[in-house]
């Protein structure tokens, strides 16, 4: 598609769709965005009620858990939108000479919106609750670049197929259950190494490797996970943890870049190809 | 010495499809047999033109002929299968009235929506908002959401918001096929306007005689052809 957007212009229109679209949001409801708020906070009540007696090793598990499941909400809203985002803009998406990747970050703007909304209210708990601000609290704009990051390049993956296979969406929020519990949102994840030191002994044959242990790995190695980890260790636990230290944020963010990449190169590719497939 | 504004080169297109469609991911992997068979369809058949700056050019003829689907072409929403476009400045193309503009939203939100996914800088869209504003006649229900605007109101905001989009080149699909006769004087105006100021058009209708009274050159299309050019002995002009 002939591009007649400037980067600068092509940045506005991310920064006042994705505005636009966090206003309407919640337009005309009593509780505006506290709405979006309440899918987690029901998720949290119910997910800490049933496995707080049984985790005992977690200090601060409400908030170790609260957190996970913030981003974890951030990362399931996020790619989700990017495949709805394709029918609730099939007009522009037809009809309007645009970069289509524009729609695709400006759901990732939204719900960093929304994100920062969510962290405020967590902070705000995390206060109450006693836990002292820590330098730590630094790293949370690196979080959230990396976990958009992260949930769009794979919503584009997704939302470049989500027309020629309509049931992608459905596939999807199936695939996303499993996935849920192959992230450590709820359980405790502490690993006793670094991520490249395991990374190494998964090579060098110190890691046993079974069909079970597969998903040990997967755990381990996932993006999510490095994620979550990160999050609570900088935010939560930085005296016991450690905060990631900057040779592993400027890796993981490489990472968190080449995934996006291939997520906006399949999503070019397959753009050219939408409007015949509506 | 008249510059090409548009122009496009041995342009075919052929949609390809499945016998047996299916939309499902799940078919595809467990009957990949039977989505194997495909037959396709060609709807652009070697279409070559060249539209000059300031000239105003028709696309006529029946349903399934080919014309969205070479405006879409020329517009670069659809990629074509082979041959070549080209488009000599800003090119902005309005297949329908009032896309992206959204219900829940005020006239003055959606102008400016409209306006940035169009490629126009903020300043020049706050500067033109009043005046959309009161020349679709919507003033009165500035602050409303557009939901509570009628029909013709609608159609007058969504129209003339088009019209004021700064650009050198105009595709538009059957956007004056609506409305009462006080838009259709609005539609005369505002195209008049677009003339003076020497913007290029393509534009497809099914009038013929509507056509006749606002383009240059008409091209006849049937079955993905251009199966005749008329230059007609008309005298292009919308006020007559």
């Amino acid at each position: 598609m002939r591009s007649q957007f400037s980067w600068k212009h092509g940045v506005r229109v991310v920064l006042a769709m994705g505005f636009a679209d966090f206003l309407l949001k919640y337009r005309g409801s009593f509780l505006g965005f506290l709405w979006s708020f309440i899918i987690p906070l029901f998720k949290f009540f119910v997910i800490f009620h049933v496995f707080n007696p049984f985790i005992k090793n977690i200090p601060s598990y409400h908030l170790y858990l609260f957190l996970g499941l913030i981003l974890w909400e951030h990362f399931s809203l996020v790619t989700g939108n990017c495949m709805t985002m394709l029918h609730e803009k099939a007009a522009i998406i037809q009809k309007v000479v645009f970069p289509r990747i524009l729609l695709i970050l400006s759901v990732g703007w939204t719900h960093v919106l929304i994100l920062f909304c969510y962290f405020i209210i967590f902070l705000g708990i995390a206060l109450l609750m006693g836990i002292a601000p820590t330098p730590g609290l630094l790293y949370i704009p690196v979080l959230f670049v990396q976990a958009t990051l992260i949930s769009l390049s794979i919503g584009m993956l997704l939302s470049s197929y989500a027309l020629k296979y309509r049931d992608l969406q459905h596939l999807w929020s199936i695939a996303l259950q499993v996935f849920f519990w192959l992230t450590p949102v709820i359980y405790p994840y502490t690993p006793k190494a670094t991520v490249t030191q395991d990374f190494f002994n998964l090579f060098s044959g110190s890691l046993k490797v079974s069909l079970w242990s597969l998903f040990d790995i997967f755990i381990r190695f996932q993006p999510l996970s490095i994620l979550l980890h990160d999050a609570r260790r900088s935010i939560l636990y930085p005296d016991t943890l450690g905060v990631p230290s900057i040779l592993h944020t400027i890796v993981f963010s490489i990472i968190c870049l080449l995934l996006f990449g291939l997520g906006a190169m399949v999503f070019h590719k397959r753009s050219r190809y939408f409007v015949q497939e509506y | 010495m008249n510059l090409s504004a548009v122009s496009c080169n041995g342009i075919h297109k052929t949609y390809e499809q499945y016998v047996f469609p299916s939309t499902m991911l799940q078919d595809h992997i467990l009957r990949w047999r039977t989505h194997r068979r495909r037959w396709s369809l060609k709807v652009l058949e070697n279409i070559s033109l060249s539209v000059d700056k300031g000239e105003w050019v028709g696309l006529y003829g029946p349903n399934g002929s080919g014309k969205t689907t070479l405006l879409r072409i020329l517009a670069g929403l659809l990629p074509q299968d082979t041959g070549t476009v080209s488009a000599n400045g800003r090119l902005s193309c309005f297949f329908d009235l009032g896309v992206g503009f959204h219900p829940e939203r005020s006239a003055v939100e959606n102008i400016y929506l409209h306006g940035l996914i169009h490629g126009v800088d903020p300043a020049t869209i706050e500067g033109q908002t009043n005046d959309i504003i009161e020349r679709a006649g919507v003033s009165t229900h500035r602050d409303l959401p557009i939901k509570c605007y009628s029909t013709g109101m609608r159609l007058r905001l969504a129209f003339i918001t088009i019209m004021r989009t700064e650009s050198d080149i105009y595709l538009l699909d059957e956007i004056l096929a609506v409305g009462d006769e006080a838009f259709k004087s609005i539609c005369k105006e505002e195209m008049d306007s677009l003339r003076s100021r020497g913007k290029t058009v393509i534009i497809v209708h099914h009038g013929l005689k509507s056509l006749e009274k606002i383009c240059n050159r008409i091209l006849f299309m049937n079955a993905g052809k251009i199966v005749r050019e008329d230059c007609g002995p008309w005298k292009p002009s919308l006020s007559e």
